[in-house]
């Protein structure tokens, strides 16, 4: 937790985004990185999802402010987040991947962290543009999100020491892996439900005729 | 607290309990209709608003005499024609005969039962449709006599139009008109049985010139593929690719055909087709004309609207009438919903099977085939405001709306027209902060972007001396601190 407040994490953050082939580097092999810092980076990042949805102007956006939930966002930002981690350090745990569990919610929270400044700068922005002036807006969000998600890509490609091509298939079985974990989810909650009904109709039934 | 503020807070407390009293009867009001009125707002959610018409009364057949004699009960009436004069045609299908009543249907003006015909008397059978020209002649679509015989003014047979013949109607086709119309020009217009090919048009002369406003059909790329990859045998069974028949027609007086169609899709129930045949209705900023947006679902009472008649009222106002859940839809000439009402049911002021709708000086009249009468609506404050200020819009004369839309907004407060209105007029007004705040709730952003674009303009111009002055001194001091660290007078920071 003390590392949040740490200066030299958070010098260590800015040297990594604009350096990530470097920086990402460091932090698997020098412990430069911190996972309290990635946690709050993806805290911040649902939070400034969830500003620019509420505050942007409605001249740029389509959405419904009463449709928005800023707690549910988080939760499903959170969600999200571990899903990734876990299936991707999975896949890569059998793809010689250098990377610890660690470094890749470092590598993917460190990521969020310019969409997150794109969101709050695109956001201020959005207030002062008019009806066809909307392509400013939607530049700068194109250019911080390409830019995170080339960050998180260097970041795991540089964590696990792997070279480009093989980054970008253990990506796509990270996804695989993803799908097979909500899968094992919804199937386990779904039995559990079953056997629950199961115990639930018993206890009925005897509610009943004793 | 202090003394005083209690009192404020009591006297606020009583006010309010007072208000709450005195809201009672008008809320109790709203809920005696037997349909609750609402519109669609910018993401397609329902809104209820107050109802813009209330039904007035109900007449049918029993309760009408006519030269002393009971009428009797109207048999699966299928249209209602109003005349110039404010006169009402009924088409009294299984009756075979035609109803004319005076403005308020709650007098017999005219049975009309045969005519004489070649010096013998000749009768209806199944009259389906009715119209009346301007110059006072009747049309009436004899469905099984398969004609549409046209009456004079003192009701000898003026002309009979049967037999339609051209080469692109095949051999063997049966002319059964249904629903008839006629311009000033006397040319006229039948919807006829099985004819997808669109409206059927005939001369003054009682020729047949050809199809109006054929309705495209429309095959995805989807469909295509399954029709592709499909056996003969299975091509075969499938659902034929016919266009959509039309279900009603009326003209305005600019001699524009509006024209209700049942559309599948719910996209769009209504036409204006211009002389040429082309549809050149507005569709507003939804791209939608088909009734009720939200029709998901898999029950009875889901689905797109079936619009089965329409009718044009004035200032570019129509009506369209949807028999599948009974409802009336209202349009203004840019294609916005301005308002709901009506519903199934069996209490007065809703319908079993509504077949008909029109327009008698500022009521709304439906015709209901299943319970054989007619329903009055009378406009409400809410509606009448709405026309109004519609009207006053159609004419150009946005300024003068804004007195009325604000009215609405009392009513209506989430009213996104009346926001739209008084954000449009502020606009020309010059007044663009108000109108950057209504345009915003009337959720117009185009129009919201012209005013923020001025009033953006205004302040940088407004304000110019201040921005080049805050420039000219950032540049002075910028010279200023280059000059002093070049002279070493303040020191280059270390890097750390």
């Amino acid at each position: 937790m003390r590392e949040l407040f740490s200066r030299e994490k958070w010098r260590y953050l800015f040297y990594t985004i604009s350096h990530p082939m470097d920086g990402f580097y460091w932090i698997r092999h020098q412990e430069r990185g911190s996972v309290a810092l990635a946690v709050f980076l993806v805290i911040l990042f649902s939070a400034c999802f969830t500003a620019n949805r509420l505050l942007a102007s409605f001249v740029v956006s389509d959405i419904d402010e009463r449709t928005v939930n800023s707690a549910y966002e988080l939760l499903t930002v959170l969600i999200l987040y571990i899903l990734l981690c876990v299936s991707n350090w999975s896949v890569t745990c059998l793809m010689n991947g250098e990377g610890r569990l660690k470094d890749i919610a470092i590598a993917i929270g460190y990521g969020t962290f310019p969409i997150s400044v794109v969101f709050v700068i695109a956001t201020i922005v959005s207030q002062f543009v008019a009806d066809d002036e909307q392509a400013f807006y939607t530049l700068i969000l194109a250019v911080g999100i390409a830019y995170g998600l080339i960050l998180i890509l260097i970041g795991i490609m540089q964590v696990h020491n792997y070279t480009m091509g093989k980054t970008l298939v253990t990506l796509l079985l990270t996804l695989a892996a993803f799908l097979v974990i909500v899968f094992l989810i919804l199937l386990m909650t779904n039995l559990m439900g079953m056997v629950y009904n199961f115990f639930h109709s018993i206890y009925t039934e005897l509610i009943f005729r004793v | 607290m202090k003394r005083t503020d209690w009192k404020k807070c009591i006297a606020a407390l009583a006010l309010s309990v007072l208000a709450a009293v005195s809201a009672v009867p008008l809320s109790a009001q709203a809920q005696s209709l037997p349909y609750q009125s609402y519109n669609y707002d910018y993401w397609e959610d329902i809104i209820f608003t107050p109802a813009p018409y209330e039904p007035d009364y109900v007449v049918s057949g029993l309760s009408l005499t006519y030269e002393g004699e009971p009428l009797g009960n109207f048999v699966t009436p299928q249209d209602v024609c109003v005349a110039d004069d404010g006169s009402i045609y009924l088409a009294d299908t299984g009756n075979n005969r035609i109803v004319v009543l005076d403005s308020s249907a709650k007098k017999v003006l005219e049975v009309i039962t045969g005519f004489e015909n070649d010096g013998a008397e000749d009768s209806f059978n199944q009259p389906y449709g009715v119209a009346v020209s301007e110059t006072d002649q009747l049309y009436i679509a004899d469905s099984q006599n398969h004609r549409i015989v046209v009456l004079n003014k003192d009701r000898s047979l003026s002309r009979i139009i049967a037999n339609p013949t051209s080469e692109v109607l095949e051999d063997g086709f049966v002319f059964v008109p249904l629903k008839v119309t006629v311009d000033y020009a006397d040319r006229v217009y039948c919807i006829a049985q099985n004819m997808f090919e669109g409206i059927m048009v005939f001369e003054t002369d009682g020729r047949f010139a050809g199809f109006f406003g054929t309705i495209n059909v429309e095959i995805t790329l989807w469909e295509r593929f399954w029709r592709k990859i499909a056996s003969k045998e299975e091509r075969a069974k499938s659902q034929l690719f016919i266009p959509t028949e039309f279900t009603g027609v009326d003209i305005d007086p600019d001699g524009f055909v509006y024209a209700s169609n049942i559309d599948t899709t719910g996209i769009q129930g209504v036409r204006r087709l211009n002389p040429k045949g082309q549809d050149v209705i507005r569709k507003g900023f939804r791209e939608n004309l088909g009734g009720d947006l939200q029709i998901a679902g898999s029950t009875d009472y889901a689905g797109p609207s079936q619009f089965t008649d329409v009718v044009y009222r004035e200032h570019g106002i129509y009506s369209c009438l949807d028999r599948k859940r009974g409802r009336i839809f209202t349009y203004d000439h840019e294609g916005n919903l301005l308002y709901i009402f009506g519903g199934i049911g069996t209490q007065d002021g809703t319908f079993q099977l509504p077949v008909a709708i029109e327009n008698v000086g500022g009521d709304v009249i439906v015709l209901d085939a299943t319970k054989a009468n007619i329903t009055y609506y009378r406009e409400t404050e809410y509606g009448r405001l709405i026309n109004r200020a519609v009207a006053l819009r159609y004419s150009g004369d946005e300024t003068a709306a804004v007195e009325l839309w604000q009215k609405v907004l009392l009513l209506d407060e989430d009213n996104e027209l009346a926001n739209t209105g008084i954000g449009k007029a502020y606009l020309t007004g010059g007044d663009y902060v108000s109108a950057m705040k209504y345009l915003e709730l009337g959720m117009a952003r185009d129009y919201y972007s012209v005013a923020y674009k001025r009033y953006r303009n205004d302040f940088l111009t407004d304000h110019a001396s201040v921005f080049l002055t805050g420039i000219l001194i950032l540049a002075a001091a910028g010279v200023l601190v280059s000059q002093l660290k070049k002279r070493g007078i303040i020191r280059k920071r270390k890097k750390a």
